[in-house]
């Protein structure tokens, strides 16, 4: 119990510290709003008022896009990013160091480090912090959360039976097919839906380590860079107002990566099977004609594809839900996409969805952890959109050049997850470029007028991922069912040096000779 | 039908080795083997989040159960009984159907497990969706049991269970099956007890006449089922109620100090099952005795 006493020694800590900044005390006196340099905090109104900071007051209401309050991004400092540092930190190290006490607590270190934040940031900021909680939670956590439930529910419902032999052909086809498809049904579907089939058809092989390697780097991640469906950072940035096609843009870029992959991927595995002596040997085993169980689901990820796409062509107005303002049309591709994941609930034999070894468990920690993510990552996203004038404007102004954001952004996605990687520095380069500017209006201008920006921030959230096992959520279940099939798998810095450093980099480097140096 | 071999299920619950030593008076009506399984849940060593799989977890998991198997295996060789052991990763139902399955089994045994009131209304617990998937007969222990009754809190021990079974029949083919799995206990059991409930809806719409139609005729069916039970040299008598199914057979296997109370599964639509549970599945959930529902 050492570490969590610590732990919670830190939070008191950091508490103590937030009541006794000169925000705080400035907070206590807001019965004089003369007074030049303070911050003034009226709490029934949610305005948060800094006087004399000179940023025009439609700037101060572009960073949030709407609402009336000011930017805290302007004011917050930078040790407010503690808690998300600690919770990406927690994801990164715990799983390495104390894997069994993470597995059976997860949760709780999320919560722990969710209250890090809240805590301090409802008693200092009280109403304004309730509404950014809020509005990152109803904007952006729940309509995410719902979209990986019904995918990967959705997807859990195809099972692949059959009887395929490994060879260097059908595997590269599982890759091809399965690149091909994770960007329509998310990289954990497609992931999920293949992964034991690939793992069934090399059962027989001695040397499998490298395929489900590659399987991650191809299908559990870059084979998901084309739609916000296919990497959950994508769908980030279509909430935040990308548009759905916009990330076909990065095509070329994809198949740069996938070709280079794939190529390396065959030859490997054409060497390995001939250095096995499998070539020309017919199967003992009894062979069972490939079918797809449950291809029924098919419907219902069209019917996912069409509601999120739908959400993003019609404009029905806004209800307010707590304050927080959210398009109609949002809501009702949430409802829509929970409809698609009950039908193929009620529609999906359970005997496929078992032998598909299909849990809940993944997409649980899934929800467990992201609310600790989203919450803590607050003010980190609201300092990166103040730009120059935030705590981290030392970042923003070292982050300039496409290649810079694509390797920066790169870097952080392999060790922390991609997801809010991506939304960090979406908001680094809304805040470089276009700070002050309502978000709608600052993403639109981003998509048109630094596209290369973008590019190079969704790349590098969705390739990077495949560098560790803790990039993407898929990359750590692949590696859960593949140990479980008795496929041995390298260890985290065995994944980084022997595979990551080798094949992944050198292609990420071709990317950026490519397309990103300018 | 016949018990030659047995799958029993075991989450190594404090009565699971009592629960297993009641099965041994079926050595007398063939018993032959007994497949003891373990499953090991995949989310107990598998999906640590951004981690992967707990080997070493699982390894050690494994070997306990393991050594504990072995040593069941000590008792089951005395009383003459072959065994093996399964121990499995993955999910806890799907685990116990398929090793079913593959075992080729005549009876699935597995403990109960207390369910929160989320589980009681929405989903059902573990056993209940076995007892609704299983093809063949499973027999829902439930060796010790805190009873809340007027007198205080009680506790029962089921350690006799095959000698006073009780037959709750709705004139259903599977019923006609549990008729057949207590003909197929001669030799342990000492009475049977076949009982009949007329719903008290079906009463409430029929009159006088009808209604002594109806209970001459089940009475005579009561009857015929006991003349079988007879024929294979099992004492049996017979008892008719009117009223809520669940509620008089609870009532009957008290007052007949029933053993055992032998169901054949109900079908009810899907519905129903799911969010409530036919008439067997809720005997099994909330009798004190063991219950064997046969499919």
């Amino acid at each position: 119990m050492r570490p969590m006493a610590l732990v919670a020694a830190l939070f008191w800590v950091g508490l103590f510290l937030v009541l006794q900044s000169p925000l705080a005390l400035a907070t206590e006196g807001h019965g004089d709003p003369s007074d030049q340099g303070k911050v003034f905090v009226t709490h029934e109104g949610k305005t948060l008022h800094r006087a004399g900071d000179g940023t025009p007051p439609a700037a101060k209401e572009g960073a949030h896009g709407k609402g009336g309050h000011v930017d805290l991004g302007q004011i917050l400092p930078i040790w407010s990013c503690i808690p998300f540092a600690c919770m990406l930190l927690s994801i990164a190290l715990f799983p390495l160091l104390w894997p069994e006490f993470w597995h059976h607590h997860f949760g709780k270190v999320a919560a722990f480090w969710s209250l890090c934040l809240a805590i301090p940031f409802l008693i200092v900021y009280k109403g304004v912090a309730l509404h950014e909680i809020l509005h990152i939670i109803l904007l952006d956590y729940v309509p995410f959360i719902i979209l990986l439930w019904s995918l990967y529910t959705v997807s859990g419902g195809i099972l692949l039976r059959g009887t395929l032999r490994g060879t260097p052909l059908v595997n590269t086809g599982i890759l091809v097919i399965g690149t091909l498809l994770a960007s329509w049904m998310g990289t954990t579907g497609a992931a999920m839906l293949l992964i034991r089939p690939l793992l069934r058809a090399n059962k027989h092989r001695k040397n499998r380590t490298f395929m489900v390697i590659f399987f991650i780097f191809l299908v559990a991640n870059i084979g998901g860079s084309l739609t916000p469906l296919g990497d959950p950072p994508l769908f980030l940035g279509f909430l935040h107002g990308v548009r759905f096609f916009w990330t076909f843009k990065i095509l070329p870029h994809m198949l740069l990566v996938f070709l280079i992959l794939l190529s390396a991927y065959f030859l490997m595995d054409t060497y390995f099977y001939k250095k096995e002596g499998l070539s020309g040997k017919a199967p003992e085993e009894k062979r069972e004609p490939l079918r797809l169980d449950g291809y029924h689901n098919f419907l219902f990820l069209l019917g996912i594809i069409g509601a999120v796409l739908f959400s993003g062509l019609v404009d029905w107005g806004q209800v307010s839900t707590f304050g927080i303002h959210r398009a109609i049309q949002d809501w009702v591709r949430d409802g829509l996409l929970i409809l698609m994941g009950i039908l193929s609930l009620a529609t999906t034999s359970v005997r496929v969805r078992e032998d598909n070894d299909f849990t809940w468990f993944p997409i649980i920690e899934v929800a467990y952890l992201f609310i600790g993510i989203f919450i803590t990552m607050i003010p980190c996203l609201l300092i990166l959109k103040a730009g120059s004038k935030g705590a981290l404007a030392a970042l923003i102004l070292s982050v300039q050049k496409p290649y810079h954001y694509f390797w920066v952004t790169g870097a952080l996605s392999s060790f922390l997850d991609n997801a809010p990687t991506y939304l960090t520095f979406f908001n680094t380069a809304i805040g470089s470029f276009y700070a002050g500017i309502p978000e709608s209006k600052a993403v639109a201008m981003l998509m048109d007028e630094n596209a290369i920006y973008l590019a190079a921030i969704s790349a590098g959230a969705v390739f990077f991922g495949a560098c560790s096992y803790i990039g993407n959520a898929p990359n750590f279940m692949v590696r859960s069912i593949s140990e479980e099939a008795g496929t041995p798998m390298p260890s985290f810095f065995g994944y980084i040096l022997k595979y990551s450093l080798v094949f992944l980099i050198p292609s990420f480097v071709g990317v950026t000779l490519v397309f990103f140096l300018r | 039908m016949k018990f030659e071999k047995i799958l029993f299920h075991t989450q190594f619950g404090p009565y699971a080795f009592n629960s297993l030593k009641s099965l041994f008076p079926l050595k007398a009506v063939g018993l032959e083997e007994v497949v003891l399984l373990f499953v090991i849940p995949r989310e107990a060593v598998g999906f640590v989040p951004y981690g992967g799989f707990l080997k070493d977890e699982k390894k050690e998991i494994q070997e306990q159960a393991k050594v504990r198997f072995q040593d069941w295996q000590k008792t089951l060789r005395k009383a003459g009984i072959k065994s093996r052991i399964r121990i499995k990763t993955g999910i806890l139902n799907a685990c116990i159907l398929k090793t079913a399955r593959e075992e080729k089994a005549d009876l699935i045994v597995t403990g109960a497990k207390k369910r929160t009131t989320f589980e009681k209304i929405y989903v059902g617990s573990h056993i209940l969706d076995i007892l609704r998937r299983s093809q063949v007969p499973v027999l829902m222990g439930k060796y010790m049991v805190h009873i809340e009754s007027d007198e205080g809190p009680l506790i029962r021990k089921n350690d006799r269970i095959f000698e006073r079974p009780m037959l709750a029949t709705d004139w259903s083919a599977p019923s006609e099956r549990g008729l057949n799995a207590i003909r197929a206990l001669k030799g342990i059991v000492k009475t049977a007890i076949v009982t009949h409930i007329l719903d008290s809806k079906l009463i409430h719409a029929a009159n006088p006449s009808q209604i002594k139609q109806l209970e001459k005729e089940s009475l005579r069916r009561l009857d015929a089922y006991c003349a079988r039970l007879r024929e294979e040299a099992i004492v049996a008598e017979n008892h008719l109620s009117i009223g809520r199914a669940v509620p008089e057979i609870l009532r009957i296997s008290r007052e007949t100090e029933a053993t055992l109370i032998v169901m054949g599964r109900t079908g009810k639509d899907w519905i129903e099952e799911y969010w409530l549970g036919g008439v067997s599945h809720r005997i099994a959930e909330l009798s004190e005795l063991p219950v064997l529902l046969v499919p």
